[in-house]
């Protein structure tokens, strides 16, 4: 049950909260375990038996509050410890650089690299390399949450947070935004796809081309829809010529779609990215994910199917 | 009666204005005009238990919806308006008006006294708290309701275009005013204990009752006008496009938080206190034999009153408030953990070299310390704050909050019921029922709430009306909303014992139970005019004493010297 | 007993002042921000003189209702009407002159959603204005029946005056922590350390 859960972390900030929650679940189940155990002896023991009168009549023993109220204090010092230097593996103080911005939006999740690539719910990072992570929020506060690297942190619009990502070995990382922000709060799930350093820069390079160009006729059709109906007004196309004059300093409503067929799933993990997913999500976005922003354009069937051969195209 | 062989005693000073009476009204009518305090604390109780089987049924749909992965017997603008209004309800028109209503009919009977301090305001607090939950229930049909969370953070709660409808104003507006009822309650309740105790009940021989409830009013008077201000708050950023918490001119989503916290944090004591108050009642009595170290019960609690206000920023951990403060909290929701242990060994061992009575209270008390317990250690793993920002906002929250609060205050007051439910009505509640509602109870909550800290550690959110088909999400949660199925069930025989203990349960008389406190001195139902004339107090057990006179506590060298 | 009253009114008197204690808190957290320059500030838009004149009128209410309160308490009827209408009209020209004020600003474009102070002044002095107006709502009431009946007359009653009392005291001085922290603060355009702002005038 536990193998993709916050008890076996891939990371070494997962790892030190992990041991601490491990020692903490000892400590207190130790504690706790106790009170069942004298209550299993003073139950029986003490229940009363037809006949018998009430039992003497005593107040309390000093020594045994003291004894009680002692030992708790010395094992929340242990803990007090122990939480000290588990947060100095797990959480910054501060950032001075930046690896990375995570900003969340309603109901998806914007990564910004510093070369200028910016993607959309599946975060790809190198493994091996401790990222500073900036934490911001375009619009209500969520919480960037990948259960097998490490803790969570809101994103707070007004402010940046910062949080360490980082991931010992390959592998597929699923995660969710988890602090409640609307409508489509359950369906603003992320990936984290963590590769070796060569396959992450080979990823980057990829991600920093624009565009690919339409080659078959239904491509073209598709482009041109994407540009009749004005999809760049939320979504960006970098590299593609665009009828709205956004610009770089533009604010950002809706994710980058310029390596759209290189993600696994959209619409926040609502579902996999295919083709027959695509027609059934332009067919009528709010039917799949109640509450998003984008508008139903009432494309026809034949507009849908080269809309998606577009999309699908850019790898 | 008890008191018939007993030397006279000074009578209760009669109020000084005398209430007003409306010529012999019958029926529904003496009802509403009512200032009595123990049928206002019974409308407490009945309303508040119509409240409880609203949240029930929002909890019902919420797991029926949660029981299969990609469900859609919910759409999420319906879920988020019901997992709101679940947690609004439960927390303000459930739990807060049913230990209220337990205070305002027991203190007074508990110290002696004929009334509360003041009855019209009495009246006017719970009338409050009715019209409180009607509007916020009304915004079903007017609107749509609240549907940000109970806790409603900006800016998702203050900006008009990120909520789905106007539900946060009828939030913002039905909260204040069982708010306001709320505070009143406290005034009332706090003067009461002060200013109406009987001859010879210092403080110190306060049933533990009463002293949680004293220190609750303190908690109430702190917490609550910071919730009100926060309305304040969120209302004018909503109606008037105020900029409290408007980030593009400034506004600070924290400073909802901190401000709310104020008051979340105390309000969870504020729905604890009383439980620990029954609990305090219920196992001595049922064990026979005094409460284990009475002076560090009450004595931890005044330690758990001064750090619930020290403590609330450990609900903003992931917040980003910065280290200092993040150890700051840490250390105060460490600390807190100390006195509440002692509590918990304290009650513990009162059923050491005792002669326990297996009743169905006693059984739900037994449950009480076992569940809370379990929430209680949970709690203090958040505490250590890296673990929290693993579980913080997870299924791992959900399962803790329910061991304390249903677990805790809710099996608590069923204990009190089971105990109590003989003097307010004259008659004994079905052991039979009674023992098959704790059973049923006891297997339903733990089943549907133990599955919820798995499913926190592997990695489900809360406030999510669905989730992908991961592996054991599906599982987990089905085992949850079976577990929730079978708690409607319990609660289903606990109403039918209500209705048929109370039209034909065995006749109690005045002492049922041989209890210890004051209440039992008068009759099953008491009078109007409660008390004739009060047994004397010479120690914590008055009516212990009365009843054993060669073994009374004051006679007890160990009991006058205290503990 | 006649403590009870004293202690209720005590006890809410008290939590409101944590009610305030927030408002007050976030007038002063806002007070500070950047987001402010350029706007409407406590510097450029408060009439401090004017205000600091009604809040003469409000302290001495306190001042006549005391005084009233111990006129009432040796049974001297007129003494206890003259002082206590005195308080209503002193109470009154508060709000009159708080009414003006908000009258003014708002006409000049300053309104609860023009920036945070805007948003932390209207609600803070807003809510005391309330607390004022529902005091002198009962002080009027109990005007009108002293008048009219044998209540709160000839020493009856003294408790339910004293109780009413402390609540009106309490607005004042409740003013008395508002008008420092919103008003006086802003003679000198100082931030929390005393370092400068950089706001420009408004007008």
């Amino acid at each position: 049950m536990f193998s993709h859960s916050v008890l076996n972390p891939m990371s070494p900030q997962g790892q030190a909260i992990s041991n601490l929650f491990i020692f903490l679940m000892i400590a207190a189940g130790a504690l706790f375990a106790g009170l069942p155990l004298t209550l299993a002896y003073t139950l029986p023991k003490y229940r009363h038996r037809p006949g018998q009168g009430d039992p003497p009549q005593t107040y309390g023993v000093l020594k045994m509050e003291l004894v009680w109220t002692t030992i708790p204090i010395l094992l929340l010092i242990g803990v007090f410890g122990a939480t000290i230097s588990t947060m100095r593996i797990a959480q910054p103080n501060a950032i001075k650089t930046v690896d990375l911005t995570v900003i969340g939006h309603q109901w998806w999740w914007e990564y910004r690299y510093p070369n200028g690539v910016v993607a959309a719910n599946i975060l790809h990072i190198p493994t091996g390399r401790r990222l500073n992570v900036a934490l911001k929020s375009a619009d209500v506060i969520h919480s960037f949450w990948v259960p097998e690297l490490n803790g969570k942190m809101d994103a707070v619009p007004g402010q940046t947070n910062s949080l360490w990502l980082e991931a010992d070995k390959p592998g597929i990382y699923e995660g969710a935004c988890v602090e409640f922000c609307g409508t489509g709060h359950a369906w603003m799930r992320l990936s984290v796809v963590a590769q070796p350093p060569a396959q992450f820069d080979a990823w980057l390079r990829q991600q920093a081309r624009p565009a690919r160009q339409p080659s078959t006729a239904m491509q073209k059709a598709g482009a041109r829809l994407f540009a009749q109906y004005a999809c760049a007004s939320c979504h960006l196309l970098r590299g593609r010529p665009s009828n709205t004059h956004l610009g770089s300093k533009a604010v950002v409503i809706a994710p980058d779609l310029t390596h759209f067929a290189s993600r696994p799933f959209f619409g926040g993990g609502v579902l996999d990215n295919t083709p027959a997913n695509l027609v059934t999500w332009l067919h009528d976005p709010n039917l799949v994910k109640q509450g998003v922003h984008m508008p139903n354009f009432q494309l026809t069937p034949s507009q849908i199917h080269e809309l998606t051969a577009y999309l699908e195209s850019l790898t | 009666m008890n008191t018939a062989a007993r030397p006279s005693t000074p009578l209760i000073p009669e109020l000084d204005t005398p209430l007003p009476r409306v010529t012999d009204p019958t029926g529904l009518l003496k009802w509403i005009g009512s200032v009595d305090h123990k049928q206002i604390g019974i409308m407490y109780m009945v309303t508040s238990f119509v409240f409880f089987l609203f949240g029930g049924v929002e909890a019902l749909l919420m797991r029926l919806q949660l029981s299969q992965p990609r469900f859609s017997f919910l759409t999420p603008q319906d879920y988020d308006q019901i997992f709101t209004m679940h947690g609004t309800t439960m927390i303000f028109l459930v739990i807060m008006p049913m230990l209220i209503g337990f205070a305002i009919y027991f203190v007074p009977l508990m110290i002696g006294a004929n009334d509360i301090a003041f009855p019209r305001f009495n009246a006017l607090s719970y009338w409050l708290f009715l019209f409180g939950g009607l509007l916020l229930y009304y915004s079903f049909i007017g609107g749509g309701a609240p549907d940000a969370g109970w806790f409603a953070y900006a800016p998702l709660s203050s900006e008009f275009n990120f909520t789905a409808n106007a539900g946060m104003n009828y939030w913002g507006v039905s909260l204040a005013a069982t708010g306001i009822g709320t505070i009143g309650s406290a005034v009332n309740l706090m003067v009461t204990i002060w200013t109406l105790r009987a001859p010879g009940m210092t403080l110190r021989r306060l049933p533990l009752f009463v002293w949680m409830v004293m220190l609750n009013n303190v908690l109430i008077l702190a917490a609550l006008p910071a919730l009100n201000s926060t309305f304040v708050m969120v209302l004018f950023d909503r109606l008037l496009h105020a900029n409290f918490f408007h980030v593009p001119s400034g506004g600070q989503p924290l400073l909802y938080q901190h401000s709310f916290w104020s008051f979340g944090h105390p309000e969870v004591y504020i729905m604890i206190l009383p439980a620990w108050g029954m609990i305090s009642e219920v196992i001595p009595v049922f064990a026979r034999r005094p409460i284990f170290g009475y002076n560090f019960v009450a004595g931890a609690t005044v330690a758990i009153l001064l750090l619930s206000l020290l403590v609330w920023g450990h609900h903003m951990f992931t917040a980003g408030m910065g280290q200092t403060l993040d150890i700051a909290f840490g250390i105060s929701s460490m600390m807190i953990a100390v006195p509440t242990g002692i509590k918990v060994f304290n009650w513990t061992y009162t059923t050491w070299k005792a002669s326990i009575h297996f009743t169905t209270s006693m059984l739900f008390a037994l449950a009480f310390l076992l569940q809370f317990t379990i929430g209680g250690v949970t709690g203090v793993m958040f505490a250590s704050f890296p673990v929290d920002w693993q579980m913080e906002d997870s299924y791992f929250v959900i399962a803790h909050l329910h061991y304390v609060l249903m677990g805790g205050s809710a099996f608590a007051l069923w204990a009190g019921i089971y105990y109590w439910f003989p003097k307010i009505t004259g008659r004994m509640m079905d052991e039979r029922l009674g023992r098959w509602n704790f059973a049923l109870a006891f297997i339903g909550f733990n089943v549907a709430f133990m599955p919820q800290h798995f499913l926190g550690m592997i990695g489900m959110a809360r406030r999510i009306y669905t989730y992908p088909d991961l592996p054991y999400w599906h599982l987990l949660n089905l085992i949850s909303s079976i577990g929730a199925a079978v708690l409607a069930i319990a609660v289903l025989v606990f109403i039918w014992n209500l209705i048929y203990s109370y039209l034909h349960g065995r006749v109690a008389g005045d002492n049922p139970w041989d209890a210890f406190t004051l209440e039992w001195a008068t009759a099953s139902p008491p009078a109007v005019h409660s008390f004739e004339q009060v047994p004397p107090v010479r120690s914590r057990r008055p009516i212990w004493d009365l009843n054993h006179p060669d073994r009374a506590d004051w006679k007890n060298p160990e009991a006058v010297r205290g503990i | 007993m006649s403590d009870k009253h004293v202690m209720g009114m005590s006890l809410f008197v008290a939590s409101e002042f944590v009610f305030f204690a927030v408002l007050i808190l976030a007038f002063v957290f806002y007070r500070q921000s950047p987001a402010n320059i350029g706007g409407p500030t406590a510097f450029n838009s408060l009439d401090v003189p004017t205000t600091g004149f009604y809040t003469a009128c409000l302290t001495a209410s306190s001042v006549t209702f005391w005084l009233a309160e111990r006129s009432h308490r040796r049974n001297r009827t007129g003494q206890w009407h003259a002082l206590l209408l005195v308080t209503i009209l002193l109470g009154g020209a508060f709000i009159y002159g708080e009414g003006r004020e908000f009258a003014d600003m708002s006409g000049q474009g300053i309104v609860p959603s023009t920036n945070l102070f805007g948003t932390t002044f209207y609600a803070l002095v807003g809510f005391h204005g309330f607390h004022v107006a529902m005091g002198l709502i009962v002080l009027l009431t109990v005007f009108g029946i002293s008048l009219r009946s044998r209540f709160f007359r000839g020493a009856a009653h003294a408790r339910a005056i004293r109780t009413i009392a402390i609540y009106w005291i309490f607005v004042d001085a409740m003013w008395w922590i508002i008008f420092p922290t919103v008003y006086l603060w802003s003679l000198g355009n100082h931030g929390i350390l005393g370092e400068p702002f950089k706001a420009v005038p408004f007008r």
